[in-house]
């Protein structure tokens, strides 16, 4: 036998029980009166169950050890916060079940419709209410989400369609005393006397309760028949008389009817709000959830919705103040916006709106929730946004670095020696680690023309080996984001370019670049290498000779880039500066940037080499008077404002935002970013609190401005910020200026280095001694032989080596057909002009000479056995799988973009690797999971 | 969930794994005039009713295609091939 | 009984004339408001308001009610800030209960980029006359005892913006107050009476075309929300808005705890406890144009697991109810407010998510234009001949957020 604490009170329930029978039993009335109707339709046995408020007693199996307390006594507000400790703790499970048709209640109906789709060859699945599954609602997708009683979320996914044979809620009766406990619904009196609990002296008022036994009722009223009306309850605490009078005129005779218990039946109403908010969805109602509602008549005195709390009285007082809508109505008094969503109120709401208006007028609007789900079930299956990491991400930890969000990915903020981090850069030589920046290799007949078109650079006149600097315009001429354009060496394919976007611009990078290709019908090849290739910034004075010793035999000079083989790995190094030095960005592949960082930073011991993290990079760019995109940049920065004129052509022809361009020209200039540096520089401020960012900038009296970067105070004593900068009313631009109340001065270009001898100093490799370098081994890679690998437990995600192709449709159908590559190869189709091949990128694609094949290192894998994988997908995968073997399936599990692989007996799973952590900490933390845990 | 898109090389999955677009008008900046311009960069007829839209598989394939919605109910009307 | 039961505003309806010196289209807040200064600040009672359905049954009754001046422009942060004055004196001005609590607002930032982007919201908004402050994470902590700073160990508070005066008020209160000022007054609203085309007069706008007939009007203004694109094309317009849904879901209510509204911008997702002890919770609009109504489940799941990382307490509450409005968005996120280029035709749009906030001021501004002819200062930045000016107002603070 189950027992319970009801209030502090220990309560014995019987086999069956719900908590609700449990109480009552108990002689506990859940919140102290009102009409009970064990249907989940109305507020009256709202408790509070394990810390959860608001919950349906008659709708909880009693279990045992369940703490109760009867928080709703007398229409009282729970606690906002819980006794307990704070703690998010784990979501419920979600479970996502893939049918042809979903029926919601299994009455005689439901169980109909139920059978009859069966017979018809469909995929049923029911849901009820009886066996703990409460329909929370049912949405666009279509999508039905249900709690069951294992404490699970589920999310029936119907192809065809939803039934929903809820059947029909008893009204409730709106008088004085209607609070008084002893009031149940017909139903509910059935159900109460087969479980045994003592009614007493019971009295029907209305309809004869059909299914209570012969002898249970010791008299009956027929309400409406006959002209009986129901007048009032009476009783301290529990009813003890039911009022009714015979006639319709006032002064009738009222008649006084003695009970323990009235058993109510003053007709139904369809529980038809899951069919109403989900009105534009295949949706067939059946039974009596399909019924038209029976109006009862207009309620005279009393309350009409306890969840709120409205009286008649209430009711009465906003009509005649002009309240005639029936969602002025509901707002004006707050009827029907409690836990029964009307389910009490609404039958008296239009009968009164009827009787005043002399129109009835339609339900309010059915909203989701039907059942009200906490918090942490409805949370279940969904993750917070993941942050992309670094193939060097332990590195930086294990030096110590703080990490941040940046952009979308984890970067290191700091390694915690920011002054020192500084000078390496200026002194000596520091590695950066630039991995999150977008890559792209665009390739084709069209490839030049297309890049002409997009950025507003010449991009003719960019030789093979060199790079420019470019912006990305929107149709506004808005900077979207900006970047590096290299031209890669011609290898007789034809044109091949290789393009980067800042860190914060990746996600967006690879579908402009496609949405405009498409849009202007050029014929182009596009492989997005942004997680494939990591990339490390080689800075400083020293940078050339670190990587001497690094065994590079040649570097590219300012301006051009090639591949140079660095420490074993082989690299494209591209020689622009963005922090003012001499810097080499070394582009190399993710499976070796672990390597490389650590050859590097050995071969950079004996000049003291030093990492840096972000929040130096932002302040030694700022002595470059380099722009942030997003920092400094706002929706409206064009390159004129930005003062990057000089970075777009008008007359090499097209490109988008170039009309914009020249249509803004014609307006006067009303503010541009500028440099300013402060005359005099302020005591030394703590780096760690850059104040004045977002400061005002004045021009005299005149508001000019506010500064968008501030590092603070630099080595040389010198503070040099950003800022917007207001023209004055005759269209000039200030020189002397005051930052929060302190004289600045604009000035023109850097303020370090401005002639930037620094970055494009020469470098004489010869000089360097090739002595002392050590050898360092190069791995030839090998591709991962998938096919040879089998499931594991507990599943642990790997590397995968492969191969990406990206060329025409024709061409890869026709390598598909006949592989270059070796037997036992996979090779996913994960796009019509796309495929992933687990072989060594050493074949050609002989359809199509722009072919991009190159060496993919950025997925993670894992093989899941066929009940691992089932168990895993129906919690964290919402799509349907397909039912092909094998087949490849691509999108959304565990809140990361996968493609999976199904073959008979096992699954593979791919995931980028920037992912991979916390792919795995959500496939073991899901399979973890009990089923069907309750929180 | 809420809306689903039809990817034509992926199959329908929830509207979170894709980006919208528009269909890119590709005017000819070199003739265009001014009051053009401004109207495509910046105006809308804001259809209540179907509309053809681009949406990228983000989560996905990571291409582009088209379909056809009704933006008063989120229908979609037609998947076209892109 | 309860206590939030209406028990003081009166609603007047009379039936429509065929002439008013001013027709407003649309009666929500935006509106009522523009028809409520009309009358008490400028005199000007012949007045219409035209209602497809109830007022306040649009984005003013589906909006999260906060109430704040803390964006990101200069112009945007001293209109705001008249919002939030004219706010602050509604109650007295109208003597009605609106439920108006000055609760404090905190945006936390989990990045440092965020820490950033906060400093300069706090600086920016303190030299325009909005009252805002950066805290560092324990005073983040005094000021809401409920909060988790550690963000559940994965979003961990870095510091916030503090705006004590942001606030929230009951939206339905709100428009009913205006309404029935403008009422009293003299002016007229007409519910369920869709205005179905304008009457043009050569270029000018010289009426609308309702349900209920012609009717003739000194100046129209259209206040529409969700549907702004259909009322401009009827003057030959077409305006840099689209339209998005907006999600918003409360729970059951419970015992006042919670202190400030809670938001963060990297979380995506901003939170406050209602008059009525609800718990609001609101998030970013749909990226893709819509004007559905429907409500989807996957906001509520992954704003329910975006909360519960700052606000763990709530993982026991139980959500009621959800709903959807739709916003018209521009381009630069700011309001449009004024002329139109065609006679006889002033618009207020633009409201996005941040519409609510704007109503007695916008109200009070676009009256002022009416009532003068001349354009006031406070709203000057915000005519639709801006993006021709290339003099758009980009307000990155205010993008998607409430």
């Amino acid at each position: 036998m189950a027992t319970l604490l009801v209030d502090g009170q220990r309560v014995e329930a019987q086999p069956g029980d719900s908590l609700l029978v449990t109480m009552l039993r108990a002689g506990l009335h859940p919140t102290g009166g009102g009409c009970l109707c064990l249907g989940g339709d109305c507020p009256n046995c709202l408790v509070t169950v394990d810390g959860v408020a608001y919950t349906r007693s008659c709708q909880v199996p009693a279990r045992d050890g369940m703490v109760v307390r009867r928080d709703h006594l007398g229409g009282e507000e729970p606690a906002l916060l819980s006794d307990e400790p704070m703690s998010a703790g784990n979501a419920a499970p979600v479970h996502h079940v893939h049918c042809d048709t979903v029926v919601i209640g299994q009455g005689d109906s439901g169980r109909e419709a139920a059978r009859e789709a069966s017979d018809a060859g469909l995929d049923v699945v029911t849901l009820d209410a009886r066996d703990g599954q409460h329909v929370t609602g049912v949405y666009p997708g279509p999508l039905v989400v249900a709690s069951d009683q294992a404490g699970r979320v589920l999310h029936v996914h119907p192809r065809r369609e939803i039934v929903v044979a809820t059947g029909a809620a008893e009204i409730q009766p709106v008088v004085p005393g209607s609070d008084l406990e002893g009031l149940v619904t017909g139903r509910a009196a059935a159900e109460l006397v087969a479980a045994g609990v003592g009614l007493g002296r019971v009295v029907a008022v209305g309809e004869r309760p059909s299914e209570l036994p012969e002898g249970t009722l010791a008299a009956h009223v027929p309400i409406g028949q006959d002209g009986w009306k129901l007048v009032r309850f009476e009783g301290e605490g529990r009813v003890e008389a039911v009022v009714v009078r015979r006639h319709a005129d006032a002064d009738a005779t009222e008649e006084r009817i003695e009970c323990d218990t009235a058993v109510l039946g003053l007709g139904r109403n369809p529980r038809n709000a899951l069919a109403r908010m989900a009105s534009d969805l295949p949706v067939r109602v059946v039974g009596s959830a399909a019924m038209e509602p029976e109006l009862p008549a207009c309620p005279r005195e009393g309350t009409v919705c306890p969840c709120s709390g409205v009286t008649v009285a209430d009711l009465d007082g906003v009509w005649e103040r002009g309240f005639h809508e029936m969602e002025l109505l509901k707002r004006a008094t707050l009827a029907g916006t409690g836990t029964c969503q009307g389910g009490v109120c609404l039958p008296y709401l239009r009968s009164f709106l009827l009787e005043r208006g002399g129109r009835l007028q339609p339900a309010f609007t059915a909203r989701p929730l039907n059942r009200q789900l906490t918090v942490r079930e409805l949370a279940a299956g969904a993750h917070t946004a993941v942050t992309a990491r670094s193939p060097l991400h332990d590195e930086h930890l294990s030096l110590g670095a703080r990490m941040d969000r940046a952009g979308g990915w984890w970067r290191p903020w700091t390694y915690g020696r920011n002054d020192d981090e500084y000078r390496s850069v200026r002194e000596r030589v520091s590695l950066g680690d630039v991995s999150s920046l977008g890559k792209m290799t665009i390739s084709g007949p069209d490839a030049e023309a297309f890049l002409e078109r997009i950025v507003p650079t010449k991009v003719a006149t960019i030789r093979p080996g060199r790079c420019r600097y470019v912006l990305m315009l929107d149709e506004r001429s808005y900077l979207l984001d900006d970047g590096m354009l290299c031209r890669e060496a011609n290898q007789g394919g034809g044109d091949r370019f290789f393009l980067t976007s800042t860190s914060g611009g990746s996600g967006f990078f690879e579908l402009w670049l496609r949405d405009w290709a498409e849009a202007f019908g050029y014929d182009v090849r596009i492989l997005n290498h942004t997680a494939s290739l990591a990339a490390i910034n080689v800075t400083g004075p020293q940078a050339a000779r670190l990587l001497a010793r690094a065994g590079a035999r040649a570097l590219p000079a300012f301006g051009l880039h090639r591949q140079v083989r660095i420490a074993g790995v082989d690299c494209r190094v591209v020689r622009l500066s963005f922090t003012g030095e001499l810097s080499y960005e070394l582009h190399h592949p993710a499976a070796d940037a672990r390597t490389l960082w650590r050859r590097l930073l050995a071969a950079g011991a004996r000049f003291s080499v030093q990492p840096h993290g972000l929040e130096t990079l932002l302040r030694l760019r700022l002595e470059k008077g380099h722009i942030v995109i997003g920092q400094d940049t706002d929706y409206d920065s064009t390159p004129r404002r930005l003062a990057h004129d000089w970075a777009v052509n008008l007359d090499k022809g097209d490109f988008v935002g170039r009309q914009a361009i020249l249509r803004t020209n014609k307006q006067p200039l009303d503010k541009r970013l500028v440099t300013l540096l402060t005359d005099d520089p302020p005591p030394r401020e703590t780096l760690e609190a850059p104040s004045a960012e977002g400061a005002a900038i004045h021009d005299g009296e005149r508001y000019a401005g506010y500064v968008t970067s501030d590092a603070g105070t630099t080595a040389g004593g010198r503070r040099p910020m950003l800022g917007w900068l207001y023209l004055d009313a005759e269209g000039n631009l200030p020189r002397e200026v005051t930052v929060d109340g302190r004289a600045a001065r604009r000035i023109d270009g850097a303020t370090y280095d401005p002639e930037g001898a620094r970055a494009r100093a020469a470098v004489d490799l010869a000089s360097e001694s090739s002595e002392n370098v050590p050898e360092f081994p190069v791995a030839r890679p090998e591709a991962t032989d998938l096919a040879a690998e089998f499931p594991t437990r507990p599943p642990r995600l790997r590397r995968l080596e492969a191969t990406r192709v990206s060329a025409t449709p024709a061409a890869l159908d026709a390598v598909v057909a006949e592989p270059p590559w070796p037997a036992g190869a996979l090779a996913f189709r994960t796009a019509s002009d796309e495929l992933l091949v687990t072989a060594t990128p050493d074949f050609e694609v002989d359809g199509d000479p722009h072919a991009i094949v190159e060496r993919e290192t950025a997925f993670s894998y894992v093989w899941l056995d066929d009940a691992t994988a089932e168990r895993f997908l129906d919690r964290e995968s919402e799509w349907r799988r397909p039912d092909a073997r094998p087949a490849l399936g691509q999108g959304e599990v565990a809140g990361i973009p996968a493609k999976l692989w199904f073959e008979t007996g096992r699954t593979l799973i791919l995931t980028p690797a920037p992912f991979a952590a916390a792919f795995q900490r959500r496939l073991t933390g899901s399979l973890a999971e009990p089923d069907g845990a309750t929180p | 969930m809420s809306l689903r898109i039809p990817c034509p090389h992926c199959g329908n999955r929830s509207v979170h794994e894709f980006v919208h677009g528009e269909v890119r008008q590709v005017p000819d900046h070199l003739t265009d005039p001014d009051e053009r311009d401004l109207d495509l960069a910046f105006m809308h007829d804001n259809e209540e009713g179907v509309v053809t839209e681009r949406w990228f598989h983000a989560l996905g394939c990571r291409r582009w295609f088209e379909i056809r919605r009704d933006t008063t109910t989120d229908r979609i009307i037609e998947r076209r091939a892109s | 009984m309860n206590e939030f039961v209406e028990r003081q505003m009166k609603l007047t309806w009379r039936p429509p004339k065929k002439s008013y010196d001013v027709v407003i289209v649309g009666a929500g807040g935006h509106g009522l408001a523009t028809a409520y200064y009309l009358a008490t600040r400028h005199g000007i009672t012949n007045v219409a308001v035209f209602e497809r359905g109830y007022i306040g049954g649009g984005n003013s009754g589906r909006n999260t009610t906060i109430i704040r001046a803390n964006y990101g422009i200069p112009a945007a942060v001293r209109f705001y800030q008249r919002s939030v004055d004219l706010y602050r004196g509604l109650e007295e001005e109208t003597d009605r209960w609106l439920m108006h609590q000055a609760k404090g607002l905190l945006w936390m930032a989990h990045s440092e980029a965020a820490v950033r982007a906060e400093r300069m919201r706090a600086k920016l908004n303190t030299e325009f006359g909005a009252e805002t402050e950066f805290v560092e994470p324990q005073e983040v902590q005094e000021l809401c005892p409920q909060l988790d700073i550690e963000g559940g160990g994965r979003w961990p508070v870095l510091g916030a913006s503090y705006h004590p005066q942001g606030a929230t008020a009951r939206h339905d209160r709100v428009v009913w107050a205006l309404a029935e000022g403008a009422m009293e007054r003299g002016a007229h609203v007409h519910q369920n009476t869709p205005v179905e085309g304008l009457i043009l007069d050569g270029e000018r706008v010289a009426g609308v075309r309702t349900a209920a007939g012609d009717v003739a009007a000194g100046a129209i203004v259209s206040a529409v929300g969700g549907h702004v694109s259909r009322i401009a094309a009827m003057a030959g317009l077409r305006l840099p808005i689209r339209s998005h849904r907006l999600q918003a879901f409360v729970t059951n209510h419970y015992r006042q705890q919670l202190g400030p509204i809670v938001a963060s911008s990297e979380l995506f997702f901003y939170a406050s406890q209602t008059a009525r002890g609800e718990m609001l919770l609101g998030a970013e609009i749909d990226p893709q144009p819509s004007f559905s109504y429907r409500s989807s489940h996957d906001f509520v799941q992954d704003v329910c697991r975006r909360a519960l990382n700052l606000l763990p307490f709530m993982a026991n509450l139980r959500v009621l109810r959800q709903w959807t409005g739709v916003c018209d968005m521009s381009p630069d996120y700011s309001p449009i407010m004024g002329r139109t280029g065609v006679p006889g035709f002033f618009i207020t749009t633009g409201w996005g998510t941040w519409g609510f906030k704007a109503i007695p001021a916008g109200g009070e501004q676009m009256a002022e234009l009416i009532a003068t002819g001349e354009v006031p200062e406070l709203i000057a930045p915000f005519g639709l001949d801006r993006f021709a000016r290339d003099r758009t107002m980009a307000d990155r603070g205010s993008a998607g957020t409430h």
